[in-house]
């Protein structure tokens, strides 16, 4: 029972990234009907960002035998908050200089283009900052951990969770009652009215990017908090997070979130109990999983959980 | 206070739709502007609007006088800051956000104490729409939906308000109602464009009328001028002649050829 519930938190923990990464290509996806293959590239840009912006100048020997980082040494909480913050603008600088001189040409066209702007933002990463693993600082201890119910849940793991949470709700919240929420849904729906409303459609864009830019910071560095370091491979991660954002349904951030907690949970749960069943076979099974899972609903329920419901007048 | 000189908008840089259209909307009116399907009606509403671009349109020729400012190729979003309103063809509500939150997207442009006051006031003139705020949009009736589409585009405070059909696909008596609240956003003086295929509605309500057949102004006059107008009478109205014979179709073809 213990074992069960460690993994369950784990499993939580993981899911809740999943879900914060699947929630950055939706929202693009909604906005803008396109497939942001750059999105990887952002985890991965954020995260390194953050252990240059927090990591104390010219540490010596740390963290577990990784290159040192010379960092600028600024407090977690402002490394975090100026790491979304960069990101962002990073996000929206793709939509406004890449993707929306493309309005009108097919959405193809756009998605190709985030795929290299992706390898543009890499090669940048790696040219700055090179390509060994960073170590990340949290301002917990990163290997702390405390007993419940004869379970040991790990500060990481809860932390990721309620990074998650507060992000949700708050993304949530935005959505359903403020006017941007409003606008942004008008956008999805319906661009070309939504130009004849005289809404400024293109403003509105680069502020959905940039959200999902801030959402993509915080879910490359909780991640590699996870692994307690970051590299440039940290952004493949969004790949493992394709399977939750198709579950759920293409176009659903509230499916995505679900098929993503769903998916993390079972990912662990599979690596904790039925990897060892399966003898060779089961190695990394559990990392297969999800792409199986992803397989029976693009089979079954090609719309997912959550995928629009089409509501029409009869 | 507004006025088309001589525009000609070209598609995908070789499909000339707008061969020169010239007409003018004074203040306080309401013009009309007629024809059959393809004739250009809604690229003419695009040039105005500035929603040539996402379609790849372009303005080649010609001047759109608003209020003395040319205007064309300008961005739709100044555009309906300055005082033109579209409802868009086929209502165009957005199904999935409820009654209030589709006003609200209309008045994007303007402070939210004023957007929220202007809703109320749509409200009570539209009982129904008050009743069914919180509701999601899809599930009105068509009447409802285009009812909520004007009040939409009058959330931006219009002083022009530019109509693309508004009487498609809705049954007799709504088109009636339609007709009526046409007016009475008119009387408070908004003036209105509307663009029909519907004649006899248009003819009725407009003071004013053009119309336009393949890219081209063919025809313009009071409303009673065209009302009196044999050609108008045949082939808008239907009045008078019957057809049934294959030679009168032909000779529909070939008036129209001259017409144009």
């Amino acid at each position: 029972m213990q074992e069960f519930l460690q993994y369950l938190i784990s499993g939580l923990a993981l899911g809740a990234l999943y879900a914060l990464v699947a929630l950055g290509f939706v929202v693009i996806y909604r906005a803008s009907q396109v497939f942001n293959f750059a999105h990887g590239e952002l985890l991965t840009f954020g995260a390194v960002l953050m252990v240059w912006l927090n990591s104390p100048p010219q540490v010596g020997e740390l963290g577990l035998g990784s290159v040192s980082v010379d960092g600028l040494g600024l407090p977690w909480g402002v490394a975090l908050f100026l790491s979304m913050l960069v990101t962002g603008a990073v996000a929206a600088a793709i939509e406004r200089f890449a993707l929306r001189p493309l309005v009108g040409r097919p959405i193809f066209v756009a998605i190709i283009i985030t795929l290299f702007i992706g390898f543009i933002l890499r090669t940048f990463v790696m040219l700055i900052w090179g390509n060994d693993a960073m170590p990340i600082l949290t301002p917990w201890d990163s290997m702390g951990s405390f007993e419940l119910a004869g379970a040991m849940l790990d500060y990481n793991s809860l932390a990721a969770i309620a990074a998650a949470a507060v992000l949700f709700v708050s993304f949530g919240l935005m959505i359903r009652f403020t006017r941007l929420g409003i606008l942004m849904r008008a956008i999805s729906s319906d661009q070309e009215t939504s130009l004849a409303l005289g809404i400024p459609v293109g403003r509105i864009l680069g502020l959905t990017w940039f959200i999902a830019g801030a959402f993509a910071a915080v879910s490359g560095i909780f991640l590699g908090v996870r692994d307690y370091s970051v590299d440039l491979n940290l952004g493949f991660v969004a790949l493992r997070a394709f399977p939750a954002v198709i579950v759920g349904g293409l176009d659903s951030a509230l499916g995505a979130v679900i098929a993503a907690l769903i998916l993390g949970v079972l990912e662990v749960l599979t690596a904790g109990y039925v990897n060892a069943e399966l003898g060779a076979f089961g190695k990394n099974f559990h990392m297969v999983l999800p792409y199986v899972v992803m397989i029976f609903f693009l089979v079954f329920k090609p719309y997912g959980l959550f995928g629009t419901k089409k509501v029409e007048r009869l | 206070m507004l006025e088309l000189s001589g525009v000609e908008v070209v598609y995908h840089s070789v499909v000339l739709v707008l061969k020169g259209i010239s007409l003018n909307v004074p203040q306080g009116s309401i013009v009309a502007l007629l024809g059959p399907n393809g004739a250009g009606k809604t690229t003419t509403l695009r040039a105005l609007t500035g929603l040539l671009d996402i379609h790849e349109g372009r303005i080649t020729k010609g001047q759109i006088l608003w209020q003395g400012q040319n205007i064309a190729s300008q961005k739709a979003e100044s555009i309906v800051a300055s005082g033109i309103a579209q409802v868009m063809e086929g209502r165009r509500i957005f199904p999935e956000l409820s009654v209030e939150e589709n006003l609200f997207a209309g008045a994007s442009g303007r402070p939210k104490k004023d957007a929220l006051s202007d809703m109320e006031k749509f409200y009570a003139r539209f009982a129904i729409l008050g009743q069914r705020r919180k509701q999601m949009a899809g599930y009105l009736s068509g009447g409802e939906q285009q009812m909520l589409a004007i009040a939409r585009a009058l959330m931006a405070k219009p002083k022009l308000l530019l109509l693309d059909e508004p009487s498609l696909g809705l049954a007799p008596k709504i088109v009636a109602q339609v007709g009526e609240l046409i007016q009475e956003v008119n009387k408070e003086g908004v003036s209105i464009l509307l663009v029909e295929q519907n004649a006899s509605l248009a003819l009725d309500l407009a003071s004013y009328a053009y119309v336009m057949e393949s890219g081209k102004i063919v025809l313009d006059g009071s409303s009673q001028e065209l009302k009196d107008d044999k050609d108008v009478q045949e082939f808008y109205l239907g009045v008078g002649t019957k057809q049934s014979s294959y030679r009168d179709v032909k000779l529909y073809r070939r008036r129209k050829r001259w017409l144009s």
